[in-house]
């Protein structure tokens, strides 16, 4: 494997998929450094304090994976607040929407967000994890 | 004075035949016209007969055939409506009459006029017919007509409108009291309806609920139209009144029970997504696992792996119970309500959390004074209650001790359940939508949220027919209130 990306970011509250892809990303060598929140709002804090020291450049993920359904600040209110503050980071950074749901409404929705870059279904295999991987470093 | 020619050319123009008969010899002498309208037969047996026979309808013989006779004999006077067939083989409605004569002493002759009455007969029947039809569709439909004297303020209503505001026969509704025959809920519309008929001559079309003479409510669909002197100004309103009572229930309770097939479809939907949702996402962490197990070369990663199957295990466990909580709401809605004392349901729910309650040295208090019982499934009243004491315990002020005031009362003929805590409280600006939401917490620091208690109080009492709100202040409380 060529590039790796720098940082990763999982916004997910269930410890078990979250503790599991810690794993996958270092058994594979997927990324450097991950963030964990287990909410929206925690990660949403992070952003926010970073946007006001603009020098911490390199404490901006390169690929966020959200959840939905998550308890005080879930995907959706997440993603909202996210558009406003996007611009003002100043990074590319890819985002996925990670949900066990298969609801197409959900599906829909998260695809009309247009920093949505895709909407994953859990379980997400290996293969697909190191393949967005290698395409977010590219 | 008009010779025989002028006169029979009058009589012709006018469409009248006639019949000259000789007393005597009973000989009958037909006029021209006469001849003409029945299509100048050849005849060769008696002519009496023969119009008998071959003209005069076969309905009206007898009865002819007798007045003639009384005619030639006694000269009683004869008038009578026949139906002749024409020289184009149809039968044509003529009205027979014979023609007075002054001398009473003397007679020779008689003349037996013929006169066509067919198109007054027709356009009768005619009338007849649609009165007949206008009628029985009033009667069937049970729409009466109606029209209002703008310039005279009279009211006048048809026989069927009487009957449809069960007013007697006889009687004569004034204009000033024209409102009280409408809900008093609906007088705003009448009367915006009938000033915008009068005032512009604007037809309206409404359905509204009407009082009975009675007093009994009911629905009507009421139309009215201007009506016009020849100067162009409104002098009235005319129009029909409907009785559509039946129609307009079974379309609003058709609207009832769709809106409640609505909702439980809409819920059983939303459950159907939780359930995949919930389980789905145990089921792909054990997937990954799976995965995992497979890439990893050591004992030791396999093992750390194998405990998190352990976890996954115990989370879909608790997952499923939960879903099952949900699910017994819809079951034991088939339960009858029974009359239940909210003391003993208190007592059933304070007993099973009694280690809860003295390990957070919460203190209750309860007044149920006001409204002592209800009629609820006591199972659904007990996990009311017990949901919103845990909630109002778990969610205490750091430091304060936890007071929870339970009261129940009437107001406006409903019965009322609150529950009042001195508690953390809720910033409800930013979860009050979200409050009875499925998996939603409030209070991320504390690790016993699961988030499902007010979902199913809220599902429990909805289930009823209640409604629940919630109001709060941060730090101060929190206050539910349940209206059954």
């Amino acid at each position: 494997m060529g590039q790796k990306v720098e940082l990763a970011c999982i916004i997910d509250d269930d410890k078990i998929y979250v503790n599991l892809v810690k794993k996958i990303i270092e058994i594979k060598k997927l990324s450097e450094n991950l963030l964990i929140y287990k909410n929206g709002k925690e990660a949403l804090d992070y952003f926010k304090d970073i946007m006001e020291n603009v020098t911490d450049e390199d404490k901006l993920p390169d690929i966020i994976f959200l959840d939905l359904n998550m308890p005080v600040m879930d995907g959706w209110e997440f993603l909202n607040e996210f558009i406003k503050i996007k611009n003002s980071l100043n990074k590319k950074i890819t985002l996925y929407v990670v949900s066990s749901s298969i609801d197409p409404r959900d599906l829909e929705r998260a695809k009309s967000f247009n920093l949505v870059t895709d909407y994953l279904i859990k379980p997400i295999e290996l293969k697909k994890f190191e393949k967005i991987f290698e395409k977010t470093a590219a | 004075m008009l010779n025989d020619l002028q006169l029979n050319s009058i009589l012709e123009d006018f469409d009248i035949a006639y019949w000259k008969i000789n007393l005597f010899s009973k000989d009958i002498v037909w006029s021209n016209h006469f001849n003409i309208l029945v299509g100048q037969p050849e005849i060769e047996e008696d002519r009496f007969e023969f119009f008998i026979n071959h003209i005069l309808h076969p309905d009206y013989r007898y009865d002819f055939r007798i007045h003639f006779e009384k005619l030639i004999k006694e000269n009683e006077p004869f008038s009578f409506e026949i139906k002749l067939k024409l020289e184009n083989g149809k039968y044509r409605w003529f009205e027979c009459k014979n023609q007075k004569t002054r001398d009473t002493e003397f007679r020779e002759t008689a003349v037996l006029l013929f006169v066509n009455i067919h198109q007054t007969k027709r356009d009768q029947y005619t009338i007849e017919e649609n009165f007949f039809y206008y009628r029985e569709t009033a009667e069937m439909t049970s729409t009466g007509g109606w029209y209002v004297d703008t310039v005279n303020k009279n009211i006048y209503w048809d026989d069927v409108s009487l009957k449809i505001v069960e007013c007697p026969r006889d009687f004569q509704p004034a204009y000033k009291d024209r409102m009280k025959f409408y809900a008093k809920e609906h007088h705003n519309r009448m009367r915006n309806a009938f000033d915008k008929c009068e005032n512009f001559g604007i037809p309206f079309k409404l359905e509204l609920k009407m009082v009975s003479f009675q007093h009994r409510e009911f629905w009507v669909r009421l139309t009215g139209k201007p009506v016009y002197n020849d100067e162009q100004e409104v002098v009235g309103i005319r129009g029909v009144l409907q009785n559509i009572d039946e129609n307009k229930n079974n379309e609003l309770n058709l609207q009832n029970s769709l809106d409640i097939i609505a909702t439980q479809n809409s819920r059983l939907f939303n459950f159907a997504h939780i359930v995949s949702h919930h389980l789905r996402s145990h089921s792909s962490n054990l997937s990954l696992i799976v995965e995992l197990l497979r890439e990893s070369k050591t004992d030791r990663d396999k093992l750390d792996l194998l405990a998190n199957v352990e976890d996954v295990s115990d989370n879909l466990d608790s997952a499923i119970s939960r879903l099952n909580d949900i699910v017994s709401i819809q079951t034991s809605l088939k339960k009858e309500p029974v009359t239940i004392k909210f003391e003993t349901a208190l007592e059933v729910v304070l007993a099973s959390i009694s280690s809860l309650i003295n390990r957070e040295n919460a203190k209750i208090v309860a007044e149920f004074q006001d409204l002592k019982e209800i009629r609820y499934i006591p199972e659904y009243l007990e996990s009311i209650l017990l949901n919103l004491i845990t909630n109002a315990i778990r969610y205490k002020q750091p430091g304060r001790k936890p007071v929870i005031f339970i009261q129940t009362y009437v107001e406006n003929d409903k019965e009322y359940l609150e529950v009042s805590d001195n508690g953390m409280g809720i910033d409800l600006d930013e979860y009050g939508e979200k409050m009875f939401g499925m998996y939603k917490t409030f209070h991320p620091s504390n690790p016993e949220a699961k988030g499902i208690g007010l979902f199913i109080t809220k599902n429990q009492v909805e289930a009823l027919g209640g409604t629940i709100s919630v109001s709060s202040t941060l730090n101060i409380g929190t206050t539910f209130k349940i209206k059954f």
